[in-house]
């Protein structure tokens, strides 16, 4: 089975501080990854280095078949088809509908029929109707709405989510946490982090346990089945995961 | 006072002609500086590279450095007897304008440089997760500091119309071609013509004083 991401004997480090730290690790189709760990266990590096926006000091990096060489083209293709959306997502100055089309302007220019695609992605997050509205009128829980309709209208093969459901109200939580937990069905794959294991168990397929930058294999955990290797590898491929990751992975300098 | 009152006011031909020089010369000029400013400026503040500091240190030079000195080396490149003397260009608007680009330049760079750096750091991550190319992202990251960028712009052509060295040695104060108003006060008042110098003084002053306006408005406005 193709895994869509593959690090192995990747190192991230911050100054003298090894931020990260994975013998391997590999991220398979169709499935909703919970990344869990204290603060500073390297979450949010992982998180960064699986959206090609950082480099590891060491290691090799795989998008499907394709290693990740850090060229720029190459970069931008990948990251056409991973989005990340930040712990507190940064929104673009102006609209709200000039944020949530801001990816597909880069993809394919302004064109006339984007207005519905923003609509029905605002739609989706609960946000009808907020298209015209300044960004700097939105509240912390409508911003990440916003922020989630701007990745989530791009169809990405993986969406890595930075802590998505922290400090949100209610409302927001439940539409946020219905939305994560329906796009593995859709074709996307999601890694998301978070510090609630009760939400990490409720929500995911997988969990993946982070501690000093490097993955716990205890707390590697498959669809309930406890784990102890030291290679993370996720259940047995099923037809429809062999169907999208095939698709999907084309070489970079072909698609996306 | 009352002469060059009545200079303004009856618009003068070579008081006009004066501030009409200025207004060009400072005019294409800072469109060059910014053009070469403000991406040094994005460049320099979003990438991390060897020889950062360095850089930047010397983008602070630059904009510290005397106006009579970057005339004398844009002479010195385009005097007869210089590298680029077969231009011919000395004693000429556009000779005028390469100084004052030279000037303005580093300030632009500079207030670009520190815009960005108070800019939010999510910015080019964002856009680039996004799916922008490195490019795409550094024209993003310039919008959402455009205010800055416009107010390092505003800092470029306030010090190039109120400078007189670079005007002085590279321009000549031709008048009626490369005569600007701080080099004709500077020749006039010595001469003698006072009520000259004063009017083209009080047009400056309004000229610096719509400058500093535009500044304020440019640094408080916020997207």
């Amino acid at each position: 089975m193709i895994s869509l991401l593959r690090l192995a004997g990747v190192e991230k480090r911050y100054g003298e501080r090894v931020a990260l730290q994975l013998d391997e690790l590999a991220i398979f189709p169709d499935r909703l990854y919970a990344l869990t760990g204290p603060n500073g266990s390297g979450k949010s590096t992982l998180l960064n280095l699986l959206a090609l926006l950082l480099r590891p000091e060491r290691g090799r990096v795989w998008f499907g078949e394709e290693e990740v060489a850090w060229r720029p083209r190459q970069l931008q293709a990948m990251r056409r088809k991973v989005t990340l959306m930040h712990q507190a997502p940064y929104l673009f100055s102006g609209s709200v509908a000039g944020n949530v089309g801001f990816g597909l302007r880069t993809r394919h220019g302004a064109a006339d029929e984007m207005q519905a695609v923003i609509e029905q992605a605002l739609g989706t997050v609960g946000l009808a109707g907020f298209a015209d509205r300044n960004v700097r009128q939105l509240s912390g829980g409508e911003a990440r709405r916003v922020a989630l309709a701007r990745a989530l209208v791009l169809e990405p093969l993986v969406l890595l989510l930075d802590e998505p459901l922290a400090n949100l109200d209610e409302e927001s939580t439940g539409i946020i946490e219905r939305l994560i937990t329906g796009l593995p069905a859709q074709g996307t794959t999601v890694v998301m982090s978070t510090h609630d294991m009760e939400q990490a168990e409720r929500m995911a397929t997988d969990v993946i346990r982070l501690n000093d930058g490097r993955v716990s294999p205890a707390m590697r955990r498959d669809l309930g089945r406890e784990r102890s290797s030291d290679k993370v590898e996720i259940c047995p491929p099923t037809k429809k995961h062999e169907k999208s990751s095939s698709t999907a992975l084309a070489p970079s300098g072909l698609s996306g | 006072m009352r002469t060059a009152i009545d200079l303004i006011l009856r618009l003068d031909q070579d008081v006009f002609a004066a501030v009409w020089t200025s207004l060009t010369v400072a005019g294409w000029s800072v469109i060059f500086a910014a053009l070469l400013g403000v991406p040094v400026g994005l460049s320099v503040a979003a990438h991390e590279f060897r020889g950062k500091r360095a850089t930047i240190t010397v983008l602070n030079t630059l904009m510290a450095m005397p106006t009579v000195v970057i005339g004398l080396i844009v002479y010195s490149l385009l005097s007869r007897q210089g590298l680029l003397g077969f231009w011919g260009l000395l004693f000429s608007r556009k000779a005028m304008i390469i100084g004052e680009v030279l000037l303005a330049g580093p300030i632009v760079a500079n207030y670009t440089l520190s815009a960005v750096k108070a800019a939010d750091f999510r910015i080019v991550p964002t856009a680039l997760t996004l799916g922008a190319s490195r490019l795409g992202a550094m024209v993003q990251l310039g919008r959402e500091v455009r205010f800055g960028v416009v107010a390092a712009v505003i800092a470029g052509f306030g010090r190039v119309i109120s400078e007189v060295g670079v005007a002085m040695m590279l321009g000549g104060n031709i008048r009626g071609f490369t005569r600007t108003m701080t080099t004709a006060i500077a020749v006039e008042t010595s001469k003698g013509e006072f009520a000259f110098g004063l009017a083209l003084g009080i047009v400056l002053i309004a000229v610096a004083f719509s400058i500093n306006v535009l500044f304020h408005f440019a640094q408080e406005s916020r997207p």
